[in-house]
């Protein structure tokens, strides 16, 4: 059986992912209108990931720790929890500061950033590393689905 | 609103996460320490954001023009910390 936390977190976090992707599309080639709508792309995306934090903290402390974790750790796939889980849980803790980031600076610029090309390529690049950041972490979060699947598979639970 | 300030604690606070999770791993005291909060990670969270907080608070005086060292040393530190997180567990497992 799946659990709705998991699926919330993996939902909100992408849909943050893609506010930041948003964000990089309008701010290369900035106009007031795009500014704006940028503006609105990066305030979505850091509240879903401030969200997704939220659900996966419950999640983990209150579901996986106690469902998820033992089952894997007792299967030849530890190393799920062991490299995966453990670097997904702290490398996620970097979105946070750079979607505020992102968010203050755009908020910071306005207008600016049609002339401004070092703050316009600064916030580029830091949604672009966003995106790549926090799709990679999803990544470790299908290879952690899989590993839970496979324990299910060889009868641990 | 200062720019260049936030992208520096934005940069030392990403560096902390990494030391703080190793030092956590390592040292059991350090790990209870962050446990006091409810659980570790949500410890590590909010003493990420209180430097996060605090740097900001020192360096806002400072010099404010955005230049473009600024950015590649965050994004430097981001993959360099995230590599140190995942190679320490991958060697902590071995």
């Amino acid at each position: 059986m799946g659990y709705p936390l998991i699926f919330f977190h993996a939902f909100i976090g992408e849909i943050g992912l893609f506010a930041y992707l948003w964000v990089l599309v309008e701010m290369l080639n900035p106009t007031e209108i795009r500014i704006m709508r940028a503006k609105t792309a990066a305030t979505i995306g850091v509240i879903c990931l401030f969200v997704a934090w939220i659900a996966g903290g419950f999640y983990y402390v209150d579901v996986y720790g106690s469902a998820v974790k033992p089952a894997i750790k007792a299967s030849d796939a530890k190393w799920v929890h062991s490299i995966v889980m453990e670097t997904k849980e702290h490398v996620f803790l970097f979105l946070p500061p750079l979607a505020i980031l992102t968010t203050s600076l755009i908020t910071r610029f306005g207008k600016q950033l049609i002339d401004n090309k070092t703050a316009r390529k600064t916030i580029i690049l830091l949604a672009g590393l966003i995106f790549l950041l926090g799709f990679s972490i999803a990544g470790m979060g299908a290879i952690i689905a899989s590993g839970y699947r496979f324990a299910l598979e060889v009868g641990l639970v | 609103m200062n720019p260049k300030a936030l992208i520096r604690s934005t940069t030392v606070v990403i560096a902390l996460i990494a030391v703080f999770t190793i030092l956590s791993e390592q040292f059991s005291v350090v790990k209870n320490f962050f446990a006091l909060f409810g659980h570790h990670w949500i410890g590590k969270s909010v003493l990420a954001l209180l430097v996060f907080g605090a740097l900001y608070l020192l360096l806002s005086k400072s010099d404010e023009n955005l230049d473009d060292n600024s950015i590649w040393w965050l994004i430097g530190t981001v993959v360099l910390s995230g590599l140190a997180i995942a190679g320490f567990y991958t060697w902590h497992f071995i």
